[in-house]
This record gives C-alpha cells, structure tokens and sequence, in this order.
C-alpha cells in the first residue's frame, strides 16, 4: 500500500469539496477530503476509489498509478435529499406532501433575462408567465394554477422571509432559488397573502467554511423586433380608401393617376421601431465564509433600451447593491444575520395601455399620407391636411407626449436572530423592511400635429412618494424524535404588518425652458390661472396585519408523512367583526418505495411517494376602508357667480358601506406523486387539483336607486381544476452529459355564483376601439373572462346568399346585408340577429401551458435551450379605430371580399365599418404558440487557462426569444397584457423583442 | 372601546358617521347637490340634445360609422339600434344619485347645530327640494314611471304612480317658494348667481303645472296647486322678481361673439351652471353634452367641430319668417352663411343646417374657445351654462294660464324677435305654442310643450318622411307617428336596470 494523493471538485463551478467521503472498493477502509477538497489514503495500484458526496453523483476511478488523481464530481440534478424552501422553513424534498416546484438559480441566470420572473417562464407546470408589454422593465402576469379572481389575481411573493408584491427590483443573479407553492396546503401558512399562490424567492448565501469565491458575470446584447405587422402603404392604402367609397356609391377619393404617383408613403411600423437596441448586464459578486460568519455580497448594473422609440423613449437602468451575512455570536447558539438589497431603478417609457394610453396603436392608425416631417426637419403638422385633418404623426405624438423619467429607489431585507438554546429548538425573530422612494417627473412641450393633437401650453408634473412595510416575525420550532422512527417537527409563530406612505404631485404650465431636462416645477412660470395648477399631498391608506400560526410535521419512517398547518389572519381592510380569517390545512405523504412490498420494483423504480393535501388560503386584496360609506370632497364642485373656472367645494357621501365585508377564500384539492426511476435517471412529479376560489371581493352594481356606488360584497366564485406533469431525464454518453425536461398542464375555467340577477359581472365598453362594446364577461358556467359576441359564418357572396338567409316564418334574417357583408350565426333561433344570440366565440384562458428544457455538455462546452407554450387559448385582436373610416389597415385587409368568391373571411370595406361594430369571432384568433424562448452556447476557458486562481472563464453567446411558433399574425402572440379581468387582448401590444446577445462568467 | 393595532382610519375623506354636523358641512352638502345636478348628463345622453332629437326640430345625426343609437331616439324605434338597450343608463344612475344626495342632505338637517344660524336651515331645504324636484320632473317626463325616494334606501323600489311623483316636486317646490327670500335679480349679489330662487322655484312651478294638467289631462297638479296658483307664482316673478327680456335675442348666445350679454343675465331665471375646469381625473365642471351640436369634426369661424348629433330639421329653419331675427341667432346654415363644410362623408343625417345657440366656438384659428380658456379639451372643456328658465317662458306661460296681461307679454317676446318689423297677433293657446317653438327652439323645451298636446298631437307633427345625407348619400328618413304613439313619448327604462331590480322594474310600453 502506499499513500495515494488527490483532490476533489465540482465540475459545476471547479471549487473543492470538502468532506468528500473517499472509500476503497470492497473494503471498510476511507477518510474524508480535507477543508480544500484534498485528501490522502493508503491504497494499492488496481483497486478502485469510490467518492460519494450528498447532492453529488458518486464516482469510481480505478487507480493506475500512485500519482496524485484529480477528481470532479457532477451534482445530481433533484437529489432527493436535498432541501427546498417552504413557508417559514426548509424541508427535505423527499418528505414534501404539498405541491410545490422549486427552480434553482442557475436556471434562472441562465436565461439572461432583466427580471427574474421571465427566466421562471416554461421552467415549472401550473405557472403561467407572460409579459405584460415588451417594454423594458413593465411587470410580468403570473398566474398559478388558473386564474381565480377578476381581481388582480398576482401571486404573493417571499423573498427571503419578507411578504412583497413586486420583485422586478431583483437581480436575477442574486437568486439562490425560487420555489413555487402550488396548492393551499403548501401555501396556507401564509393564510391570507397566499389566495393566488406563493413564490418563495432565497437570495444567495455564504456557506461556513467556503473559501472566498469572486464572480464576474457580464452579458451584452443587442434586441429587434422579432416580427413587423405590415400596414398598407400609401397606394394600398389609396386603393382600400377607394373601394370603401364606391361601396358606399361614391366617387373614389384618389384618380388613377394620384394612385400611381403616391408610392410607399410613410410606414409608421419603420419609424416607430428602432435595430439594435442595447441591454447589457454586469454583475461582481463575492461570497464565502469561516466557521464565525459568511457572507454574500454583490453589485450589478442592468439595462435594457425598448426597441419602440430607442433609448430616450423606453429604456430602462437598474444599480442593485445587495448583502447578506450571518454571524455566530456564541458557540452556535446566537446567530445574527441580514439580507439586504438595495435597487436603484432609473426608467421611461411610452405608453403601454389602454387604446387611448398607448403608443404604438397610432401607428396602426394613421395612414401612410401623413409624412414624418416637413420642410424644415420638424414633425409634420397635419392640421391643414388635404386628406385627413384629425390623423397626427404618431411617431411625435409617442415623443411629445412621453417626455418623462422616472427613478426609485428600494431597501428591502431583513434583520435576524436565532436562538438554538437546545438541539432541535429554534427561535428565530426578524424585523424585515421594504422601502420605496420614487420620484417622476414629465414635459409636454407646445406642439400641434392635427386638428386634435395638439398642446397650447408647456406642462411640467413632478411626483414624489415614498413609503414602507414593516414586517416582525417570530418563529418558535422544536424538532424531536420519538423512538428513533417517530419524527416530529412542531413550529408556532405570529407576523405583524404594517404599511404606511405618503406622496406629493404637482404640474404646472408655462415651462420656461423647453426641455425635460429643466422639467421642475420651479421652471414653471404661470401662476394666475389656477385651473392649470395641481398641488397634492396625501398620505396613502394605512394597511395593517397581525397574524399567528402553527404547523405540525409528523414522518414516521420517513415513510408515512402528515403536515397541518393552520393560520389566522387580522386585517384592518375589513370592520372589527370580520377582521379575523382562518385557514387550515392538512396534507400526508406514503412513500411506497419504501414499503417491503415494493421491493420488487427496486430494480426500475428508485423512489414513489403518493401525495394529498387539502386546504384554505385567503386574499383580502381591497381598498382600505370599503366597509366604511365615505364622504367625498375631490372633485365635487359647483360654480356660483358668474366668474369661470371659480369653483365652490361641496361634498356627498359616495359609497355605501358593508361592515359584513370579508376574506375571499380559496380552498384546493391536490393529489400528486412523485417518482424517480430508471437509476434516478427519469424524475416524475403529477398533481391533480381543484382549486375553487369564493366568496370573491367584487364591487357589484347596485340598483341606481341606491344613489351610490355599490359597496364591495362577498359573492362570486371561480374553480380551477386541472392536472400538472413535470418529467425530467437525465444521463450521459461518456463526457456528454445531457438532460431533457418537459412539463405541462391542463386547466379548466368554470365561474359560478355571480350574486347578479343576470349572473354576470359585465366587461367594460370602450376597451376595443372608441365607443366598442362590452366583449368579455364573467358568467356562471363559464371560464372567466370568455369573449361574448356574435359568431358569424362566412360572407353573403351574392344577392341571393342574402336573400336565402331566411328563418323559419320566411323573413330575412340581415334585411340590410349586402354581398360582402359578415353573416352572422342566428344562435338562438328566434329568425333575427340581435343581444340575445351573442356567446361564447373565445376563452383567454388556455387549456394547456407547457415547457421543454434541453441542456447538454461536453467537456468545456455546454447548451442550453428553453421552451415555452400555451395552447387552446384565443386572442382579440383590435388595431384598428373603427369609428374611423380613414385608419389605416394591416395589408391582411388585402385579402378581403371584392367580389363573389373573392374571401369567405374577411368582409368588404365599408365606411361606416358595419361589418365590425358588433364584436364577433371576426375579432377571435388563435392564441396558441410556442416559443424557444432561450438558446445558449457556451465554453468553459478554464479548462484551457488553468491558471489556479481562475476557476471558470466562461464564453457564452445567447439568442432570447429565438423562435415563435404560432398562426397569430400579430407581432406577439404572448399577451399578458389584462384591462380588469380581460386578458388577451391585443391593442397593438409591444412586442418582446429578439435579443443576440454575448457574455462570460468568470469565477476566481 | 380602545384602539387596536389593526384599527386605521381614512385622513383624506370623512365619513357619514362624523360629517353633517356643522352649518359648513351643511353648506357643502347642499354644494354637492348643486354638484350631483350639474352632473346628469355628463355622460349618457343630455336630455336638451335627446328632447331636440325626440322633437321636431333635430334628426339623430352624429359620424356615419357611429351607432345606431340616435336614430332610435329619432324614429322611436328600438328595432333601429336592438344594442342600445341602456342608452339612457348614465343618466338614470346620476339622476339617482344626485337625489340620494338631496335626500341624504334632508334628512340630516335636524342633527345639524346650526347655532344662531337658524334661518340658513329653511333656505337650505328649500334649495334643496328645489333640485330634487327639478330632477323628478326631467326624469318623470322622460320616463313615465320611475321609483320614488324621498329618502335613501337600497331596497329594490317598483315604479310609483306618476301622480305620487308630481305630489312630490309640487310639496318640494311650494316649500321653496314658501321660503326662499323675495330677493329681486336687481339685488341679487353676483356671487350668488346659481342659487336658486324664488323665482325660479315660482317658474318651474308653472312649466310643471302645464306640462302635468296637459300630458295627464288634468284640471290641477296632483291637487297642490291650482291654475290660478300656478299664474299667481308667474305673476309674482313678472312682477317682483326684476327680470326683463334682453334687447336683441341673438345676444341671448355666445355665437353673437363681443354681443354676447353673458350668462347670469337679467332674463335667466334659472340656470344649470358649467365652466371649463372638467379633467379626466374626475373633475366634471363642464357642459360635456355640447360637443355633440358641434358640426361633425370641422370648424368655422365662430363656430367649433363636434360629433354633429342632433342635426336640425330644415322645416324648422323654413318655420321662421324671414324677418324673424330669432332664425339665424338659433340655427347654423350652412349654406346660407357660406360656411365651406366639406365633411358630408363623416355626417350621418346631414342636413346642412346646425345648432346656434349651443355651439362649441373656436377662435379665428379654429383653436376651441374652451381650450383658450384652460379647458382641457373641446369636448368636456365647454362651459356654456344650460340656461333652462329664460323670462321670455315666464311670460308666455303667464299668457298661456290666462293672464290678464297675455296680450302684452305675447307681444313682448315677439317684438324683440321682429324688432321694426314686428306686427301684432292675437294671443290664443296656439299662436303661444307656435311661438313657444320659435323662441325655445334647440333649448329643450319643444319636445315637452309638443306632448303636453296630447301624445297624438305630438306623433303626427314629429312623424316625417324625407331625405337626409348620410356620409354624403341621399338616403330616405322616416318617422312614424305609430311607433311614438306606441311609446306614449316615453322613453326606455334602461335595460340593465330592469336586470338587475329583477324584474321588479317594468318596461314602458313600446319599448
């Protein structure tokens, strides 16, 4: 025998790993790798070391030689040892019995996204993650489990203990983990936060004994649109304009000879989109640790231009300052430690809203006459227009009417200390902080470009807020066994909140200078005409919680596994009566695989556990004070005397109140397993649920008599009910490592107990185009927000199409159709087309979201590729303002009916766009998609380098949002943009643009 | 009880529980009256464009690709626009929360200590039933049947006896008369202008005993006042309330430009009042239901673009005589005043004549007179007032209940129309209807003065069958008098408040 030397890595980062287990095949004989991963054993040459490490796959090298061996070894993707994060806690995986998904920080930073939530998208089944606009920094929809309110039905997130609604401050690669709590069971311990859904988010941390690691991670890109709408250009446009007259037995508006001089014209997509925009990302991060402390640390700079309108448009700039120790202040006993990061956002934008807040639809409207600028370089002023006095240039009207800048700034963490007097007790109290400043400033500058936009007057806004969230939490857990095979795990704790703000707005007109720039309010000059003036302060409405809870953990072998938990919840949104909500919870686990009977599978079945929970959570997401009828003040005015704009203030109480308000609640269901087999090669995991969620918080309309609006009232309930597979494969063929996810799920929408008369709670009007009707709904028996409208079927080809349209008694059913015009579906057979046969002709919701995740390794080399999908969903697609005759058209309008024969689709022009006021399945398109959202190839210098203080030097080049798939013919199929409880709805969204990008990673 | 952590209360709003105590909180709750009556229509469709429309006088106009929903006002026919089954639900909701106000007000009159103020309290009562009862009388006149409160409640109402109503506005407005001081306009402080008054309760008083004793064809209004009452409240205005007619009629409207007499003038008896300061973010000061009289997106100097809703009816123009001064102070004609209106293919029932009296104006660069004044846009930044009770209708209805003097105010209000041409007629009920058409014309008022003839007499003058434009294109136009008689003159109960009351509200006939 003879001293045989080696040390042992991890071929993910190249660090060593201490306490290695090192054993000789066949023998009892082994030691474990020193604090530098090293290690010494007497061995002979020809036996074999067998290196085994928990969350690492074992590895055995046959010795050849007495010559020192360096040995990596590869994590194991899933151990089932591992720990993932729950609520006020952490857990073993393999004793979860609730539903819930944790994705590792890797798989997030991989992705290079700006916000963390995007990188989260396809990765995790059951969670729907779509952009709400392309824009740089606007926020994410995120829906679990189906959608369960027409409320904001968002997620409550939990970053490192501390309860937040808004996590677009983090930095993506300050994330450890992100785990997702799907059903009641796992999330009731947050009570009455968790209605919608948890996602739990754990920053990085040092770990004790780690030697100093420094990371410098950078990423540059370059972002276009993915894909253009085509509008028609000047000549198309001439013709379509045309048609539309003589339709209407006029003379066409252009000659031949006008059409054939027009040309292009001007194609607003081209000048409202921008190449090339920038984002780029660097981070410096550092962390390590002694016995006494550790520590993670970083500083990271993000920023990304919109590719509508450029940098000084839409742009958006993030500095993120984070720190998290933990110090032992006595022998283990006293620990002390904080997470804290620090967000410095600096942002503008265009508008991204509603038809009348939105940027990019007046490219979709005007036409392609209006020139962009005039003689002198300035933007066109179309007011004196032969053609179309009220269309304004829409590339100025985005700049004139989007001069602003915004920045804030946010503290957010915590403070703690844990007591561990005795093993298996813990007390943990901490003191979390969420601070926000913000401040805004705009100008309009004096402009005209039609005769309806136009400023007379330059207007400076200046805004300023700021507020906090305090949260104290303190956690008492005692762990202990009783005779070795009854594992309890018992935990009580209690949280109070409290939240309170304040901000100051102001605008003014007269800017003495005329810039953004010198945009303060002190630049102002006007000061007579108080009309013009705004001074506001107010504080915002004080929120406050207190709550206490408990959970019990019971495993018998690790075998059988019980967990309760039970909360209760006081809020001030609600009257002293119903302040108090309370949410239980159970959920038991049986691992089968553990069972003697199933000793015969061992030989393909690794591991199976059976899962089922049942429990309640809640959401109280409301205004405060609803329960109370308040007298208001804004705006109630009356003029006396004869003097305009000089206003007396009145009053008049507006609201009726309901002291009998309180929690919505949300109760689920979930069955699930999961299963390892094949050599712990294929991870399974499958949950059934049904989550129904009542007694909704909903503003119903009263009856006008009332004299007030409607107090909020409990009533109305939404279940989702639907299955969830996450399969996961991986292996190797020699170095090439590789490994295939795919998961998906199945949703189904049903509203019931809409306490209306009708059973419905109405959609908005006004939403599609000016003066458009209501055309989504929230009704019993159907999936929530459902498109209602007419179904149509075809076009009426000829005269005696129209005239053989008839019902029963022989009457024409459309009197007043016309070949080319829409035919529309007599639904309810009564012989007249009208409210009553308008229906279902769409659902946002999609039946199926799925993911597919490919990566792959080689020696240095490693690829990546991330998918997402939805199917089964529709979208409205409303670009045009119909009320106008003389908007512009997608060049799909060129495909319409002009003849017998010539489109059984798309219907005629008409001036007075009879064919597309009443919202029909015209509107309807398929939402289906499917997106290869990442592809990333990378390679490892540090193979090459070898330098001993260079652990990795990693190249990688990256395509964001790579592929599409998908028959929607908008810019972007992926619209998580909402109006209230309407989803899908495409105004002219922006669209996700398509990034190229390069970066490395450099680890010392 | 002590106060808890999870006890907060609002800093920026009061509640219901701590406001109506002092005489200034009084004061503003009556202001937010005055607020919640100046709101009615600011969505919706304001009854002086609706009325117009129902009437003789306008068609439906509005943009050629627009809804159908002015021409079923027009032809009484909900078949023309099936969709527009609420058009009227803004207003229904605003009207009934502008009477919650009142009502809510009026009941909370005795647990205000109003101190050595005491005599503010009737004044503030009266006041306020004075605009509670000028909102049932908008409402019972277009509706027919609707619920009453005379204090707040949230129960689900059926539709009172039309009679009930008008006891209610006849008690509301005899308590005004009763006790608002005998303050003539002379000595009226400016600052005041708007209040109601006397006067104004002692005129509406009149029109609601015309339009009841006629549409219901009864002999006094619900058994409160009697003929000889109503013309002895008319007389008292004639001849204490210090108002007289202004000289020229033309001044009576902005459109007369630098003329203009302004608003407030010595002939308004009551005004619902507007001015420019109407935002977006809920402030709604201004006359939002003017824009729609405007020609359909095209100005000419003086006068400003709009929707080109309720286009006039040239049989109205051809009803003036053409020495009648009143024809072009009232009505925009195109042609006649070679106005280059170009905008035919945008216009819906284009007739080439508009609205005069209550047109958006721009300046000599078309830039909208609002706007110059601060207002926010020309749509809800108009601020001309709704002037509802001129003189001149005080002094034909005096002639019109029998007064001695008829003769003399008949001869009044028509010798300022006619100026040196003016030549005497006799005063008879219908020499005053017909001149009631000429001098309210586009006011509002001829719809109601048409069905206080009976609903008969109403369908067959408004039932036509002619040729307008629509977006440049002859098409037929064609008013029934069977489907008004079918309606009574009423109008639909929104729909999707028979919905929600469960059926407990009813349709009106026709509808």
């Amino acid at each position: 025998q003879q001293a045989i030397r080696g040390k042992v890595v991890s071929t993910e980062d190249r660090l060593p790993i201490p306490g290695v287990s090192v054993k000789i095949k066949g023998t009892a004989q082994g030691i474990s790798t020193d604090e530098n991963g090293n290690f010494s054993i007497n061995a002979n040459v020809g036996q074999s070391l067998i290196f085994s490490y928990i969350g690492m796959q074992e590895k055995e090298v046959k010795l050849t030689s007495a010559a020192p061996i360096n040995v990596a070894l590869e994590p194991t993707t899933g151990n089932l040892d591992e720990v993932v994060v729950v609520g006020y806690g952490v857990q073993q995986k393999k004793l979860i019995t609730g539903a819930s998904v944790q994705v590792k920080g890797d798989d997030i930073q991989k992705q290079s996204t700006t916000n963390a939530l995007q990188a989260l998208q396809g990765q995790t089944p059951g969670v729907q993650i779509s952009s709400t606009s392309g824009q740089p920094g606007e926020s994410m929809r995120v829906i679990i489990r189906g959608v369960g309110t027409i409320a904001n039905a968002s997620p409550l997130y939990v970053v490192d203990g501390v309860l937040t609604n808004d996590i677009s401050y983090l930095n993506p690669n300050d994330i450890a983990s992100m785990d997702v709590l799907k059903d009641a069971a796992s999330a009731a311990i947050y009570g009455s936060q968790a209605a919608n859904g948890v996602i739990l988010v754990t920053t990085k941390t040092g770990k004790s004994d780690q030697p100093a690691q420094i990371s410098v991670d950078t990423y540059t890109g370059l972002q276009k649109l993915a894909r253009k709408i085509d509008m028609l250009n000047a000549k198309q446009y001439a013709i379509i304009m045309n048609e539309g007259a003589i339709n209407a037995g006029k003379v066409p508006y252009f000659t031949n000879e006008e059409i054939t001089n027009l040309g292009e014209g001007t194609m607003w997509m081209d000048e409202m989109f921008k190449d090339n925009a920038l984002t780029q990302n660097y981070s410096l991060s550092a962390q390590g640790g002694s016995t006494k402390s550790t520590y993670s640390t970083s500083f990271a700079y993000t920023s990304q231009e919109g590719i509508v309108g450029g940098k000084s448009l839409s742009n958006y700039e993030r500095f993120n300052y984070r720190i998290n120790s933990e110090h032992n202040l006595y022998n283990d006993i006293i620990r002390l430690g904080e997470h804290l990061t620090f967000t410095y956002l600096n942002s503008n934008g265009i508008g991204v809203g509603n038809q009348y807040n939105n940027s990019l639809r007046g490219a979709f409207n005007t036409s392609p006459l209006v020139p962009m600028y005039d003689e002198e370089g300035n933007f066109y002023d179309n007011t004196n227009s032969s053609w179309n006095t009220g269309e304004a240039n829409p590339y100025a009207t985005m700049y004139y009417g989007n001069q602003n800048d915004r920045n804030s700034q946010r503290l957010f963490g915590d403070v703690y200390l844990i007591v561990e007097p005795m093993k298996g007790l813990r007390f943990r109290t901490s003191l979390g902080l969420d601070y926000n400043v913000n401040e805004s400033r705009s100008f309009t500058p004096i402009y005209r470009l039609s005769a309806y936009s136009f400023n007379d007057f330059s207007r400076i806004n200046q805004n300023m807020g700021k507020n906090k969230s305090l949260l104290w939490d303190n956690l008492l857990s005692y762990t202990f066994d009783i005779k070795d095979d009854h594992h309890f795990e018992a935990m009580v704790g209690s949280s109070a909140f409290q939240y309170d703000g304040s901000s100051i707005w102001g605008a003014n007109i007269n800017a003495v200078f005329n810039d953004l720039e010198h945009a303060w309010l002190s630049n102002a000059t006007n000061a007579n005409d108080a009309a013009q003036m705004t001074l506001r302060g107010a504080p915002d409405d004080a929120d406050k919680r207190m709550s206490y809870f408990g959970r019990l953990n019971y495993n018998y072998k690790g075998t059988y596994l019980l967990n309760a938990t039970f909360r209760a919840d006081g809020s001030s949104r609600f009257a002293r009566g119903n302040r108090w909500g309370y949410f239980p919870s159970i959920s038991a686990g049986w691992v089968i695989s553990n069972e003697a009977f199933a000793e015969s599978t061992k030989n393909w079945l690794d591991f199976f556990k059976l899962r089922a929970s049942w429990g309640q959570v809640g959401n109280q997401r409301i205004d405060a004070f609803q329960f109370m009828s308040p007298v208001t003040f804004l705006n109630t005015n009356y003029i006396f005397g004869n003097q305009e704009g000089v206003l007396t203030p009145g009053a008049y109480p507006s609201r009726l109140s309901n002291v009998n308000l309180k929690w919505e609640t949300s109760q689920q269901t979930n069955i699930g397993f999961d299963a390892r087999l094949l050599q712990n090669r294929l991870d399974i995991a499958f949950d059934w649920y049904d989550k129904i969620t009542k007694d909704w918080l909903i503003q119903v309309p009263v009856l006008a008599t009332a004299g007030a609006d409607g107090p909020f009232i409990n009533g109305g309930d939404v279940k989702n009910t639907g299955v969830e597979l996450a399969l996961n494969y991986h292996d190797h063929i020699g170095e090439f490592n590789y490994s295939v996810g795919l998961n998906g799920t199945y949703n189904k929408n049903k509203v019931g107990s809409i306490p209306t008369a009708d059973g419905i709670i109405h959609g908005a009007n006004n939403l599609l185009f000016a003066n458009s009707g209501e055309f989504y709904r929230a009704q019993n028996g159907f999936p929530i927000g459902y498109f209602w409208g007419y179904k149509t079927n075809g076009i009426f080809q000829t005269e005696d199409e129209v005239n053989s349209y008839r019902n029963a008694n022989g009457t024409l059913i459309q009197p007043s159709a016309q070949p080319g015009d829409v035919r529309y579906v007599d639904v309810n057979g009564d012989g007249q087309i009208g409210e009553t046969d308008k229906t279902m002709i769409g659902n946002p919701n999609p039946d199926f979201t799925y993911g597919f995740s490919i990566t792959a390794n080689y020696k240095g080399f490693d690829l990546a590729i991330q998918a997402s999908g939805v199917a089964g969903n529709q979208l409205v697609q409303s670009y045009r303002n119909h009320t106008d005759p003389y908007s512009n058209y997608t060049t799909a309008i060129l495909d319409r009916w002009h003849g017998p024969g010539s489109s059984n689709t798309t219907p005629r022009i008409t001036e007075d766009a009879r064919n597309w006021t009443n919202f029909s399945d015209l509107y309807i398109h398929d939402g289906d998609f499917l997106r290869v959202s990442t592809i990333t190839l990378g390679y490892d210098f540090g193979k090459i380098i070898k330098k001993n203080y260079l652990r990795k030097v990693r190249l990688f080049a990256s395509v964001l949002n790579a592929f599409t798939f998908t028959k929607y013919d908008g810019m972007d199929p992926e619209i998580g943009y909402a109006e209230g409880f309407a989803s899908g709805v495409d105004l002219g969204y922006y669209p996700r643009p398509r990034t190229f990008m390069i970066g490395t990673n450099i680890t010392f | 009880c002590t106060k808890g952590f999870l006890d907060t209360e609002p800093i920026t709003e009061l509640t219901d529980e701590n406001f109506y105590r002092t005489t200034d909180d009084a004061y503003k709750a009556l202001v937010g009256c005055y607020d919640g009556l100046q709101i009615v229509w600011a969505g919706g469709v304001s009854l002086p464009v609706a009325t117009e429309i129902l009437s003789d006088n306008c068609f439906g106009g509005t943009g050629n690709s627009d809804g159908f929903g002015y021409q079923m006002l027009d032809e009484f026919d909900r078949l023309r626009s099936p969709a527009d089954q609420n058009l009227f639900v803004d207003n229904w909701i605003a009207y009934y929360k502008a009477i919650y106000r009142c009502n809510m007000l009026l009941g909370k009159l005795d647990g205000i200590e109003w101190g050595n103020k005491a005599d503010l309290r009737p004044v503030y009562e009266a006041e306020t039933r004075f605009i509670r009862a000028y909102l049932y009388f908008d409402m019972i006149r277009l509706w027919g049947h609707v619920p009453l409160l005379t204090e707040p409640s949230n129960e689900n109402i059926p539709q009172a006896d039309p009679n009930e109503v008008y006891t209610v506005i006849a008690n509301d407005l005899k308590f005004a008369i009763e006790n608002l001081p005998a303050t003539s306009y002379a000595s009226q402080p400016t600052a005041t202008y708007g209040r109601v008054t006397k006067w104004a309760a002692e005129s509406l008083m009149g029109r609601v005993f015309l339009y009841y004793t006629g549409y219901y064809k009864q002999t006094d209004l619900a058994g409160v006042v009697d003929r000889s009452a109503a013309l002895n409240y008319l007389e008292d205005v004639i001849n204490n309330g210090g108002f007289s007619l202004v000289e020229n009629f033309a001044h009576l409207w902005p459109a007369s430009l630098e003329n203009y007499v302004g608003e407030d003038n010595k002939e308004t008896v009551f005004a619902i009042k507007y001015t420019f300061t109407s935002d977006y973010d809920g402030n709604t000061d201004g006359n939002h239901w003017m824009v729609m009289f405007g020609m359909r997106e095209q100005w000419s100097f003086p006068y400003g673009n709009g929707w080109g809703g309720a286009t006039v009816n040239p049989k109205l123009w051809n009803a003036y005589n053409r020495n009648d001064s009143r024809r072009t102070a009232s009505i925009i004609a195109i042609a006649e005043e070679g106005i280059n209106f170009t905008n035919q293919s945008k216009q819906r029932e284009y007739t080439g004549y508009y609205n005069k009296k209550y047109s958006p104006l721009v300046d000599e660069n078309g830039n909208s007179i609002a706007v110059n004044k601060g207002g926010v846009n020309f749509q809800i930044g108009q601020f001309q007032d709704y002037v509802s009770i001129r003189y001149a209708d005080v002094l034909l209805m005096a002639a019109e209940l029998g007064s001695p003097n008829a003769q003399t105010y008949f001869d009044a209000v028509r010798r300022r129309a006619f100026g040196t041409n003016f030549s005497a007629q006799p005063v008879s009920q219908s020499a005053i209807m017909n001149e009631r058409k000429l001098e309210f014309a586009l006011e509002g008022i001829r719809y109601w003065d048409l069905l206080r003839q009976g609903v008969d007499v109403a369908a067959s003058t408004i039932a036509e069958s002619t040729t307008v434009l629509n977006g440049g294109q002859e098409v037929r136009k064609t008013i029934s008098a069977g489907k008004i008689n079918e309606t009574n003159g009423l109008q639909q109960i929104p729909n999707n408040q028979i919905t929600l009351s469960n059926g407990v509200l009813v349709q009106n006939a026709g509808w």
